[in-house]
């Protein structure tokens, strides 16, 4: 092939081989010119070494059987990494437990099937409402509406926490942190500032998120005492369903 | 009474961001299985991946429990795919997942096209 580029080298392995899925995929990105030499080499040895067999099995590549000239759906796209499922299932197995390998991938189409029938509902709510970004809150509605209640404290408590973080990075909130953060901060006091971060947030709809909270106006001096009625109760339940050790908690419920 | 650090604190216990991360579970790939759930997902908030990879951590909790309780019943010590189909039929919530254990199950048993109601043979 003497001195072609790499792009050349390609197309001409792909004329050979276009009916395979893969290669299609390669030929319609209009992205070709920014694949690293390294990546186009591994195809290129990829291509080689599976050009007659049926399946493209490398990486999970799960659509490459198919007559479909459209961009292939990589099985590692449409499932979460079965490492992590496993990693969560082993949480709650006891340690001599076998997970047969149909039963992780079958956990694993679950999930996605999961997000997939939340994130519709979510969406539907969306549209009729007019609105084109499903929010948190949209997606805590959809579950609570699917009867995955038990979930919703939990998952309000989980975004409280990690708004409360991000508030933290580089914000003002950092420094009303910091000046609490030398003497022990009460659960009344974290709760507050909890309500103080979310006052700045995008406006949610009571009846929904907020409705949970039982409390339709959200402002520094009036959420602060029912959200940390709120939030202890639901702190104290999530002491019982989760082994997190809330130390802020602790303080107020027992 | 002490304070929980930053990152010892609620979110980081129960190996939730120990190894790999604020959060457990891919947020890329979570938005990517959202946008393919219809043709008319259009935007998603930063927010919504976040409160899906906890939810998901959840649900894996909750199937991962039921169906060990089924294996037990069975005097078994490995959880096997028929364990997360019962566990699947008997909890109502989980309906919306009856038909991927049922086809799986129809094909493997006599091929036949599995219908939306549940026929799972294990009942």
């Amino acid at each position: 092939m003497g001195h072609k580029s790499p792009l050349d080298s390609v197309i001409a392995l792909c004329c050979r081989a276009v009916k395979r899925p893969f290669i299609t995929g390669l030929l319609v990105q209009p992205a070709l010119p920014r694949l690293k030499l390294s990546e186009i080499n591994m195809r290129l040895a990829e291509i080689n070494h599976t050009k007659n067999s049926a399946a493209i099995t490398n990486n999970g590549a799960a659509a490459a059987t198919t007559d479909e000239n459209e961009c292939i759906v990589r099985e590692q796209d449409r499932f979460m990494p079965i490492a992590n499922v496993i990693r969560i299932m082993r949480k709650i197995l006891p340690p001599h437990a076998k997970i047969s390998d149909d039963a992780k991938e079958t956990i694993q189409e679950c999930v996605s099937e999961y997000i997939s029938f939340i994130t519709g509902e979510a969406n539907e709510r969306c549209q009729r409402e007019q609105r084109k970004t499903i929010t948190a809150e949209d997606v805590l509605w959809a579950m609570s509406k699917l009867g995955f209640d038990d979930y919703i404290e939990p998952l309000t408590l989980y975004l409280h926490r990690f708004r409360e973080m991000e508030g933290d990075r580089g914000s003002m909130r950092a420094e009303t942190l910091m000046k609490t953060s030398s003497r022990a901060m009460t659960a009344a006091e974290y709760h507050a500032a909890a309500a103080g971060s979310f006052a700045g947030f995008a406006p949610f709809h009571h009846h929904g998120f907020f409705g949970y909270l039982k409390d339709a106006s959200i402002s520094n001096g009036a959420a602060g005492t029912s959200l940390s009625q709120q939030a202890n109760a639901v702190a104290a339940m999530a002491n019982g369903d989760h082994q997190a050790s809330h130390s802020q908690y602790d303080d107020n419920n027992k | 009474m002490r304070q929980a650090g930053k990152y010892s604190g609620f979110m980081m216990c129960g190996g939730i961001a120990g190894r790999t991360g604020p959060h457990s579970l891919p947020l890329a790939r979570i938005k990517k299985i959202m946008k393919k759930s219809g043709e008319d997902v259009k935007m998603i908030s930063g927010e919504a991946p976040i409160v899906f990879s906890k939810a998901c951590e959840l649900f894996i909790e909750e199937l991962t429990r039921r169906s060990w309780a089924t294996t037990l019943q069975g005097k078994r010590r490995t959880l096997h795919k028929d364990d997360v189909a019962s566990a699947i039929v008997a909890t109502d919530i989980f309906d919306f997942l009856v038909s991927m254990v049922s086809e799986t199950a129809s094909h493997s048993e006599d091929g036949t096209v599995p219908e939306e109601e549940e026929t799972v043979g294990s009942s």
